[in-house]
């Protein structure tokens, strides 16, 4: 393959006008007899019925007739944020146990309902939310709503279940931390957000061993109330129908008192230079994850970010890639991304690189980053930056399942549906001062907080000319 | 190429019974549930060009397969489909290198390869603003290619790094995809290290890539699928615009891929580096896709592997507590248990508790497949699974590049587009006795590979 998983931006519903990819650059002329482009079709964005029930729980339905089949999304606020100081990670326990029982239900039986109605259902802590998401056939939607009401409002945490849940997180915790990129990112989050809840990218052996049944069920208690649920419905299905399946299944939901949302502080960005390195012996390559704070969604910044992103190593002609994969070949799948929580946004450059080029690979993403600090971007590619990312979100609106989880996104963060068509407008109105102004306030390469994953000698010897103070992840 | 967990897809049947050389036939497959429109057309020179609309969002998909995978790469240049596929993207004389990301990304699409045992796929996705400029850049890469030396070492040197990323630095190292396959098939095609020894990799020419060029990726060897928001007599009047005046040529004849039949169980142990828990690989030889018993494979392969209502995880995750996950089924990883041509396996891939022995999981694996053997799926589970199977297959159809990539690998097999809507029924078909008959014919120790891996000793 080309180029594995490659990121997939959110926003857009409104293509710009294309124009025939022709304007002036740097590269060889295109192709003369190249057709041009055809008139942009206009992407409509989700039309999303928003209701509230009595009970303050929120459902948003997009009906969507014609493919068979019915996506379900449903988040709760709060993830590893609600999580007490001395169970980090815990909300990874409560979303894996909460569809194994509930008071009517064994965990074999949730299974293979859901697997009779086409589904298998996956629940997601993080550090904002935990989601739960199933899609299933059109004609088995109502079937699968009924099981979904149950574990939400009825999981019963049996003991056996925790239990098991406990040593499979543990084993499972073992065999990740033999993944370059799981400690990249742990040890990033980490250096990045000290005694912040986002510092948590998973629970550590203690908080799995120290947490018990009874702490699941009195944070189910806490969490899973309908005044802090969304239940988003993407498909093919009989909107009168499901709303009334929806208002019988939800409608006697009940929570006691208030629980308030955590309040979670908005993160300092360290101004620090800091290198960051976790041993990891027998390497035959130095994974590099270079990050900082960057916009959240609402921020006014995010749009001229996303782009600045897409332009410097957010898409595969990018500069980064072009320059470290396809002119030098030092890696594989170097990537860019800025990823968005609810109160800040990571900007996040990840390459995994041979170790005989780790100084040099290093020298080169911190060229392209000050050069986004530095310059201006050149006209055809803001405009190839702009359209990629209105077209990404068109691509990522086929897919039904996409859609009910992008939503459910937007909501943990506080934002309507409309965001997705107006974050579209923002990538179009966009301008190469807004991107060169998004360059000096996030890219700096002195900005970043530098990880890097392998052999201690290799990243010792090949970064020892960038003046970095080594320092060993806890 | 990725090895996240491959939710199923696609086809088979009959050698390719491709429609007379202008016809156009619109075959609209017959299931209550859904169906997907398709055209199908054979241009003179050879190419077969599938069209599915979709108009339900204004985007299209496109996949080109060629029939040329890991299988028929040449002794001594082991991961060479691969790396050549990786040549595709490099440029040509007309449209140099920088040019095809440059218009596709610059049209709000993206674009990927994958090579695989029976096919390499070339694959976009894009608002249809972009369908022009798309279709002549796959056209200009099917006339020839810049057979640059300087381009084929940048290549190799990231396809070096793929390796490292996905096997030489990483825990397990893919064995369940590559070893294992290694240990349970005894001729070259089907059993050599598909991503390729570095010496072999080291050791390709342009001289090669030209080779292979010429061999494979001819117009009659490949077929267009494109699926989306367009017109399908207009755009068969395109593709003739962009693809006609390509050339056919002569294809080497296909090889004898046959394996001598396994006589006894196969097992070996491994020790890992990396990883920090063990874990083991379980592949049982299948039958031909073309038999019957291949749809009972592919469902017993969802009954023992699709998800959490799955037979071993209830029994290994959850009852007896020897493993933390069970993936696997019929041609897992590379690909669903409905597209491949040749000799495939079932596979397990199993990640065990640090403390748990070899014995104690093979000893509840062993119980699971044989109380398969001896009461089959009821009904009720049975209706689970088709249930699951129509569904996941749906979820394949849902997308026009992936959709597109579905249709490209059937017609390229057999020809046959409209199975993609007949897979569901195919499904529902098999009875708990095709799947006490199969699991009791194949899933026996003289027809499997075991390798189990384990965490090197700490010094």
């Amino acid at each position: 393959m080309k180029l594995s998983t490659f990121l997939h931006p959110i926003a857009a519903a409104l293509l710009a006008t294309a124009v025939p990819a022709c304007a002036a650059d740097k590269g060889p002329p295109l192709p003369k007899d190249l057709p041009p482009y055809s008139a942009t079709k206009p992407v409509s964005a989700p039309a999303v019925q928003q209701l509230k029930l009595d009970n303050g729980m929120e459902v948003w339905l997009e009906p969507l007739p014609g493919f068979p089949k019915v996506a379900f999304s449903l988040a709760v606020r709060g993830g590893y944020d609600m999580d007490p100081g001395n169970r980090p990670g815990m909300a990874d326990l409560l979303a894996a146990v909460v569809s194994q029982g509930t008071k009517t239900r064994s965990a074999q039986q949730i299974a293979e309902q859901f697997q009779a109605a086409g589904g298998d259902l996956t629940a997601t802590a993080s550090p904002d939310s935990i989601v739960l998401a199933i899609s299933v056939l059109n004609d088995k939607a109502i079937a699968a709503l009924s099981t979904i009401g149950d574990v939400m409002q009825s999981a019963a945490f049996p003991d056996q279940e925790v239990e098991i849940a406990k040593n499979n997180a543990a084993s499972s915790l073992q065999a990740s931390e033999a993944e370059p990129d799981f400690l990249a990112k742990r040890a990033l989050y980490r250096s990045l957000f000290g005694n912040h809840p986002y510092a948590v990218t998973a629970p550590t052996s203690d908080s799995i061993a120290n947490t018990l049944a009874a702490d699941l069920r009195a944070e189910y208690a806490r969490r899973f109330r309908p005044d802090r649920t969304l239940l988003v419905v993407v498909g093919d299905f009989d909107q009168a129908a499901l709303t009334s399946a929806i208002r019988q299944t939800f409608g006697s939901w009940k929570s006691s008192g208030t629980e308030p949302l955590p309040a979670v502080a908005k993160p300092a960005p360290s101004l620090t230079r800091a290198m960051v390195y976790v041993p990891r012996e027998n390497s035959v390559q130095t994974a590099l994850y270079l990050g900082t704070l960057g916009p959240k969604r609402s921020d006014p910044d995010y749009a001229a970010a996303r782009v600045a992103n897409a332009i410097y190593g957010g898409m595969f002609g990018s500069r980064l890639i072009t320059n470290i994969r396809e002119d030098k070949g030092y890696t594989y799948s170097p990537f860019a991304q800025l990823a968005p929580l609810r109160e800040t946004g990571v900007l996040v450059t990840r390459a995994d690189v041979r170790n005989a080029v780790t100084g040099a690979s290093y020298n080169e993403i911190s060229y392209e980053l000050n050069r986004m600090a530095t310059t201006s971007p050149e006209q055809q590619e803001l405009d190839s930056a702009k359209r990629y990312l209105n077209g990404s979100l068109a691509l990522q609106l086929q897919s039904r399942e996409a859609v009910a989880r992008l939503l459910a996104t937007l909501w943990v963060s506080a934002l309507p549906p409309d965001e997705i068509g107006a974050q579209s407008r923002k990538i179009e109105s966009v301008t190469p001062e807004d991107v060169q102004k998004a360059g000096q306030k996030y890219f700096p390469a002195a900005r970043m907080t530098v990880i890097a994953v392998g052999e201690e000698s290799v990243i010792r010897d090949q970064l020892a000319g960038f003046g970095f103070e080594f320092k060993k992840a806890e | 190429m990725e090895i996240s967990k491959f939710i199923f897809f696609k086809c088979a049947c009959a050698r390719l019974v491709l429609l007379g050389s202008l016809g156009v036939m619109h075959a609209v497959a017959q299931h209550a549930g859904w169906n997907v429109p398709v055209a199908i057309k054979k241009l003179p020179n050879g190419l077969t060009v599938v069209i599915s609309e979709d108009h339900s969002a204004p985007t299209f998909g496109v996949c080109v397969s060629y029939g040329i995978g890991f299988r028929l790469e040449p002794e001594g240049r082991t991961g060479f489909a691969h790396l050549f596929e990786h040549m595709m993207f490099e440029g040509t004389p007309r449209a140099p290198k920088g040019t095809l990301d440059k218009v596709i990304e610059g049209g709000g699409g993206n674009n990927n390869g994958d090579t695989r045992y029976d096919f390499t796929e070339y694959i976009e996705a894009a608002p249809v603003s972009a369908l022009d400029p798309i279709l002549w850049i796959e056209a200009d890469r099917m006339k020839t290619l810049d057979f640059s030396p300087a381009n084929l070492e940048n290549q190799r040197k990231v396809v070096e790094e793929e390796v490292r990323v996905n096997v030489l630095n990483r825990p397990y190292g893919l064995f369940f995809a590559i070893d294992l396959p290694g240990k349970a098939f005894d001729t070259f095609p089907n059993s050599h290290n598909f991503y390729g020894e570095f010496k072999d990799l080291d050791a390709a020419r342009i001289e090669d890539v030209q080779k292979f060029y010429e061999q494979y990726y001819a117009p009659n060897n490949a077929v267009l699928a494109i699926v989306g928001d367009v017109n399908t007599p207009d755009l068969f009047a395109k593709v003739e615009k962009y693809f006609a005046s390509i050339p056919s040529r002569k294809t080497p004849p296909r090889p004898s891929l046959a394996e001598v039949p396994q006589k006894a169980e196969r097992r070996s142990v491994q020790t890992d580096k990396l990883a920090r828990v063990p874990a083991i690989a379980i592949g049982y030889r299948m039958p031909e896709r073309t038999t019957r018993d291949a749809v009972a494979a592919a469902v017993t392969g969802e009954l023992l592997h699709n998800g959490q209502a799955s037979r071993l995880y209830q029994e290994l995750v959850k009852r007896k507590q020897v493993a933390i996950s069970a993936d696997g089924g019929l041609n897992w990883p590379l690909g669903n248990p409905f597209e491949y041509n040749g000799p495939t396996l079932m596979v397990s891939f199993v990640v065990t508790p640090p403390n748990v022995t070899e014995d104690a999981v093979i000893g509840a694996y062993d119980a699971a497949i044989s109380d398969l053997a001896k009461k089959g799926p009821d009904t009720a589970e049975l209706k689970r699974i088709r249930a699951k199977m129509r569904s996941d297959w749906y979820a394949q159809l849902e997308i026009p590049i992936s959709r597109a990539s579905l249709l490209s690998h059937m017609v390229l097999f057999d020809g046959n587009a409209g199975r993609v809507s007949a897979i569901p029924d195919e499904i529902e078909r098999v009875s708990t006795a095709d799947i006490q008959a199969f699991v009791s014919k194949y899933l026996v120790p003289q027809n499997r590979t075991i390798i189990y891996r384990a965490p090197e000793a700490k010094k």
